[in-house]
């Protein structure tokens, strides 16, 4: 049995009266050690689905309307809230997109990772900050005993995300939900956050949902890759396979969108058009108007998953023609 | 020393918000030192000297009853300051209280804050004079209708600053680490809400004399006997032509003190105001 498995999610917005499906049917799970990527443009579901996760949908607004979450064999849809809050930040943790507002500006770090030991674990005050101590220096923030008493305005953004990892961290976490953790970081503090977190993931075998809209950084430190589109897993494999074998014209057109640094390219393809909205009906296959190989089939019928490879399975009627 | 650099930084540059800030300070020394300061008892009757000029040794004159008005007048200052204080407590807790519940919690805050539009339609006189008569007369009820009055706008603003803290990243990060509503509410989001609830406070101080003083002049404020400048002024006023003295002490009184309280919460606004933005965007 998976750590996470996530069956059929379906989540709705509200708009008056009407429920418009945001996330439709996104299946997934994650075994414990192993990172899973969820990559797409930004609207496709992927930020839902990991809220969903974590209880953090307001219930009216936005809610889940179907499918369970089950987290080591719980059905989190059927916690009570005190059972939910004391599996959250202790056996399942989340860090957030922006490290510049997810620090409460009044504390000090130290006291917010104390504070949240102190909400799981039976730890007086003295050894709680021994261990934000030793949080800090695993997270390799330069001097933590002295860091601990800084303010968030007083760090940098790198900094910040790092605590915020080792406030995440703080109760060894099975779950790990890391939502577009370096989006808001300089390209050289991405990679070594990308890297503390692996690193971090090796010596705790902590599972991580990795979120992002960066096939580069999902292609590097994720074990299997679910593509996203307009809330459905439009492609889901190993990550290598994924790579070796690109079956779903999404995922070809979010690839060929990346540059290339070694190569000299003087025209960078973008998928034409752009994520409908939610209030849009749309028959057949969500992606068969930004599509180059739409076919008069593709706007009436929406594929149906195919099983191209042993775990590669891709919702594309020309899949096959995709691969070659 | 963190008050000195605090006062520094708010009042530095600034030289009437000084000004006024040692005139609060002169007063709230008034207030506590007053049975030291005043050179007669504020409530002592002294028939032959009634209606007496200022001068000795009556510095500001005597009333009708021939009470020494320099004495009531900084005993005085001890029920500005117990008006201020309680009214700000009663407005802070009550209003802030209401303020932040019901943006926490939606459904409750759609029935407490239509019922704070309700008493906001209310101008705060009438609305402290309707109070007020449903009351006896005392210094606890004065507060507590004052407050009350102040209550309505604190709840409204907070409402508003709980709503805005409420989506932000950090208090999602707080539920994502298995914090309760009672945490999140009192130690997430209320310490961040500590820099606009100094600025309300030094206004409904302010205000809060007005009221008071509007009230005792209406006869409906503190018990007439008592020392305010607010009693003062209503219970001279038929003496303006013969003893003018009697209203311009307490009139120049209550103006110095509310200005200053203005000013002074001007000060702090100005100085928290881009320092709390700040800390909110992060940047």
């Amino acid at each position: 049995m998976a750590l996470l498995d996530v069956e059929d999610l379906q989540i709705a917005v509200a708009k008056g009266r009407v429920l418009l499906p945001v996330v439709q049917g996104v299946s997934f799970s994650v075994d414990a050690d192993e990172t899973l990527g969820i990559v797409g443009e930004s609207g496709c579901g992927k930020s839902l689905t990991s809220l969903a996760i974590m209880g953090l949908l307001d219930g009216t607004a936005v809610r889940i309307t179907g499918g369970t979450i089950r987290f080591d064999g719980m059905d989190l849809g059927a916690l009570s809230p005190k059972e939910r809050r004391a599996i959250m930040g202790n056996r399942m943790a989340m860090i957030f997109q922006e490290p510049m507002t997810s620090l409460n500006p009044v504390y000090r770090v130290g006291d917010q990772i104390v504070e949240n030991l102190r909400q799981h674990r039976d730890l007086s005050k003295r050894a709680a900050r021994d261990r934000a101590v030793e949080l800090l220096d695993l997270v390799r923030i330069p001097d933590p005993g002295q860091r601990i008493d800084s303010f968030p305005h007083q760090m940098s953004g790198g900094q910040r995300q790092r605590v915020m990892i080792a406030m995440a961290l703080s109760c060894d976490p099975k779950l790990l939900i890391a939502d577009e953790p370096t989006t808001a970081l300089d390209v050289t503090v991405q990679k070594e956050v990308l890297d503390l977190m692996a690193d971090l993931q090796k010596r705790m075998g902590t599972a991580i949902v990795l979120i992002s809209h960066d096939l580069g950084v999902i292609a590097e430190t994720c074990d299997k890759v679910s593509v996203m589109y307009r809330g459905r897993v439009a492609e889901a494999a190993p990550t290598a396979e994924l790579f070796a074998r690109l079956a779903h014209p999404y995922t070809r057109g979010l690839l060929n969108s990346i540059p290339v640094v070694d190569h000299d390219v003087e025209w960078l393809e973008a998928i034409p058009g752009r994520v409908p909205t939610i209030d849009e009906q749309l028959t057949g296959c969500a992606f068969h108007p930004r599509c180059p190989l739409a076919t008069d089939l593709c706007s009436q019928t929406a594929p149906d998953p195919l099983q191209i490879a042993p775990a590669h399975r891709v919702e594309c009627h020309f899949a096959e023609k995709v691969v070659t | 020393m963190k008050l000195a650099a605090y006062i520094r930084s708010t009042f530095g540059g600034r030289k009437l918000a000084t000004i006024g800030l040692i005139w609060l300070c002169l007063v709230a020394l008034a207030a506590i030192f007053a049975p030291l300061l005043a050179p007669f008892d504020p409530y002592e009757i002294d028939p032959v000297a009634r209606l007496s000029e200022p001068g000795l040794p009556y510095l500001f004159g005597t009333d009708h009853f021939g009470r020494d008005t320099f004495s009531r007048a900084i005993y005085g200052a001890r029920m500005t300051v117990v008006i201020g204080a309680g009214s700000v407590i009663v407005a802070l807790l009550t209003g802030g209280l209401i303020g932040m519940l019901s943006a926490y919690f939606p459904r409750l805050g759609a029935v407490l804050m239509r019922g704070i539009d309700v008493l906001m339609a209310f101008p705060a006189l009438l609305l402290a004079l309707v109070l007020i008569t449903l009351l006896e007369r005392s210094v606890v009820n004065t507060v507590l209708v004052i407050g009350i009055v102040y209550a309505t706008t604190t709840a409204r603003i907070l409402f508003g600053m709980t709503l805005k803290l409420k989506g932000e990243v950090f208090v999602d990060a707080a539920i994502c680490s298995g914090a309760g509503h009672g945490s999140i509410l009192f130690r997430h989001i209320l310490p961040n809400l500590i820099s606009p609830l100094l600025v309300q406070a030094s206004f409904i101080f302010a205000f809060a004399q007005l009221q008071a003083a509007a009230l005792d002049f209406l006869g409906l404020g503190l018990p007439a006997e008592v020392a305010s400048w607010g009693n003062m002024l209503s219970e001279e006023r038929i003496y303006v032509t013969r003893a003018p003295w009697l209203l311009i002490y307490p009139g120049v009184l209550i103006i110095l003190s509310v200005f200053s309280m203005n000013l002074v919460g001007d000060a702090m606004r100005d100085a928290i105001d881009p320092r709390f933005k700040d800390d909110i965007a992060g940047v």
